[in-house]
């Protein structure tokens, strides 16, 4: 048997990478995933210590900025598991803290929002997970959509993927049927002003120096393209890999990968621009992807609301 | 007795309750646009000032400005209580009050620089020299049969003695006293210190628009041709004009509608007709408001980038539109109305009262700064510094200074971090 590291270890590593010198987005998310796949493999062998092997086959499954692969030096821990089998939610409960606490350990912060494997909500059966997100398409409330959001961004870590993939393409036949697609648009529909009137590039608040490039810049390209794969019934989780998943049915996204993959490889290095330090050509290149990332989400609006009425 | 003598003497006396009203719109001004942790302390230091400014004006203030004495200062009527004297229509007892109302408001602009850092002695020393050589000199100046005066200076209600005067001693105090603990960056970037409570800061507004119709249509000393009816319509729509100029022009260029800053517009509008009321027509008030709520966003921005950290903006609203305010009389003064001065650039006045206004603004505007800058330097030197420690800014000044929350059930005293005893 290999030795494993332990959660202290992977926690040096973790601060190798993110004070490192990785400018690209593949490399950076490789890396945290290899972080968080031993960082689970601790906490299982953790649990198995205690309460023996797992008793149902099950997938780990990452959601948010890591279920997208596209985590920066500072994101914060969302997971789940599903898995095959009645009266195991406990034993996988279990493992969900361990995971969250070891987590937590290495560096990745507790999630906020709780979305995380030791939340029964994010650790549930095969059974339960398809139940819970057809109840969360038919409540069709703001939260219950958001939550639907989430799970729609999952990419399974370690285990089964087809757990996961069955509950998504479900899901979608589901939106398809209650015409949700308008309603899924205006759940995101707050797309934050990047440029103004005058084409200068805006800060977050009229007295602060700084744009925060999550909000204003990246959110518009990743919930723009999210719709589209609910639409389109596209499982995979990562923005770039969607659009190559999309591109047959709609060739316009080929610009648009590239903008985004650009975007990405600037948002490596930082979270955060002071439009008074950059250069004009620096500028010029926010400017530029703020203005396609509007762009991406008015046209997906767009066919979202024909798929609607259609 | 004459009943228009009469009348004369209660309206002043009204509008001096409306002027000391203000106060109470700065106090939720200020402590609406500053944090929770100051407000109590906020809110106390400016009842507790205008006590101190009320005595010192009763002392030597009135005595200094409108004492008999010489181009620059008077010197008698010192401890001031005459019963009987009548000058200019207005028992003097009622014109003592509505004097100090002014001078009280001007001490509490200042101290708008002070907010968040100043220790409450700062406060307390400033207050009496601030009552003695700033703001009675500048008066006297204008008001009290001064050197400006006599060039025909036109300040009809008090943009340059008041709000102008009152703002470079915040410049001068927020120099000495330097930013505030995360306000800008090791780059030199700024951050936003965010005020606790917009309601407060809306309400604190409203009620010094309110309270400036005592200030500008009290101005008029009295109640013939029911003058003040027209002086009041000016004001009012001037703070309009300036709270829409300041919000089309942060929406303009923040692409964001910011509260703040509209608010800051409306008393923008204020401070600019403030000086022009009696002396331009309502087309011109408008414009004068429109543009001085204009120029406060710009302001703020300036002050900002220049590392000058401005907690209420009293800078720019009292400061660089008081300027304006001032100038705008040289532009729109009507030759019906300049009953003081000439008219205005475009009324065919030429550049003479533009120029007037101008040295006015000038040497007050110098006057007052440097000698709060020496004031306040020689008390820095003085009191081993005029701003409390670190510790003491992070905790808040309400439990620093004074041993008690401003929202004792939102916030809870700091636990003793030292662990090594010392």
């Amino acid at each position: 048997m290999v030795s494993l590291k332990t959660y202290e270890d992977l926690g040096r590593e973790r601060e190798a990478l993110i004070s490192g010198k990785i400018t690209d987005n593949e490399q950076m998310n490789d890396r945290h995933d290899e972080i968080i796949r031993e960082t689970f493999d601790v906490a299982r062998a953790t649990i198995e210590s205690e309460q023996g092997p797992p008793p149902a086959p099950f997938a780990f499954f990452l959601m948010g900025s890591a279920g997208r692969r596209e985590q920066t030096t500072s994101s914060d821990q969302d997971h789940g598991i599903i898995f095959k089998g009645e009266d195991v939610q406990d034993y996988f409960l279990k493992l969900g803290k361990e995971v969250s606490e070891g987590l937590d350990t290495v560096g990745y912060p507790l999630c906020d929002g709780n979305v995380m494997a030791s939340n029964s909500l994010w650790c549930r059966s095969v059974e339960a997970f398809h139940h819970q997100v057809a109840g969360w398409i038919e409540e069709e409330s703001w939260q219950s959509l958001r939550n639907f959001s989430i799970i729609f961004d999952g990419r399974v870590l370690v285990g089964e993927p087809e757990f996961l993939e069955n509950v998504k393409i479900e899901a979608c036949h589901l939106i398809e049927r209650n015409h949700l697609y308008g309603r899924l648009r205006d759940n995101v529909g707050y797309v934050k002003k990047g440029v103004g009137a005058f084409g200068q590039l805006l800060t977050d608040h009229p007295h602060s120096d700084h744009l925060e490039i999550k909000r204003t810049v990246y959110f518009p390209f990743v919930n723009a393209i999210r719709l589209l794969a609910m639409k389109e019934k596209e499982t995979s989780a990562p923005t770039v890999q969607r659009m190559n998943g999309m591109e047959g049915a709609y060739p316009f996204l080929n610009s648009y990968r590239d903008d985004f993959e650009s975007l990405l490889s600037l948002r490596v290095e930082k979270d955060v621009i002071t439009p008074d330090r950059l250069s004009k050509e620096e500028k010029k290149e926010w400017k530029y992807l703020i203005r396609r990332g509007r762009k991406l989400f008015r046209e997906v609006s767009r066919i979202m609301e024909e798929g609607n009425e259609s | 007795m004459d009943a228009i003598f009469l009348m004369n003497n209660v309206w002043i006396i009204v509008c001096t309750a409306l002027v000391l009203l203000m106060q109470g719109g700065f106090i939720l001004l200020e402590a609406g646009s500053t944090r929770m942790k100051n407000a109590g302390h906020i809110a106390g230091k400016t009842v507790f000032t205008v006590g101190i400014a009320s005595l010192m004006f009763w002392a030597v203030g009135y005595g200094l400005i409108y004492g008999e004495g010489n181009a620059f200062i008077g010197l008698s009527n010192f401890f001031y209580g005459d019963a009987t004297t009548m000058g200019e229509g207005l028992a003097g007892s009622v014109d003592f009050m509505f004097q100090l109302a002014f001078a009280a408001i001007a001490l509490t602009i200042a101290f708008g620089g002070f907010a968040e850092r100043a220790k409450l002695m700062a406060y307390v020393i400033f207050a009496i020299l601030f009552s003695i050589v700033v703001y009675p000199v500048i008066a006297h100046w204008i008001w009290g049969g001064g050197w400006l005066g006599a060039h025909g200076k036109q300040d009809f209600a008090g943009s340059t003695v008041v709000h102008l005067t009152g703002a470079m001693a915040a410049l001068a105090a927020t120099m000495i006293l330097k930013p505030r603990i995360g306000k800008y960056n090791k780059d030199g970037s700024s951050n936003d210190i965010a005020g606790h409570n917009q309601v407060f800061t809306a309400l604190g507004v409203l009620i010094l628009w309110v309270g400036w119709f005592g200030f500008n249509a009290g101005s008029t000393f009295g109640v013939e041709d029911a003058f003040f009816g027209y002086v009041a319509l000016n004001t009012q729509l001037a703070a309009g004009a300036g709270a829409i100029g300041a919000m089309l022009m942060v929406w303009l260029l923040s692409g964001k509608a910011d509260v703040p800053t509209t608010l800051n517009g409306a008393l923008a509008g204020l401070v600019a007709i403030t000086a022009s009321c009696a002396f331009v027509e309502p087309w011109a008030a408008v414009l004068i408001g429109l543009i001085g709520g204009m120029f406060v966003y710009f302001s703020m921005k300036f002050f900002d980038k220049k590392r000058i950290d401005d907690p209420i903006f009293a800078l720019s609203v009292h400061g660089t539109v008081g300027v304006w305010g001032t100038l705008s009389n040289g532009l729109f003064a009507t030759p019906e109305l300049a009953t003081v001065g000439r008219p205005g650039l475009f009324y065919g006045g030429g550049f003479e009262q533009l120029g007037v206004q101008l040295l006015g603004v000038g040497a007050s505007g110098l006057y007052a700064f440097v000698v709060s800058f020496v004031i306040l330097k020689v008390m820095d030197v003085a009191m081993g510094g005029l701003r409390v420690s670190e510790e003491e800014e992070i905790m808040g000044l309400d439990i620093s200074e004074h041993g008690g929350y401003g929202y004792p059930e939102n916030l809870t005293p700091p636990k003793s971090t030292d662990k090594s005893g010392a």
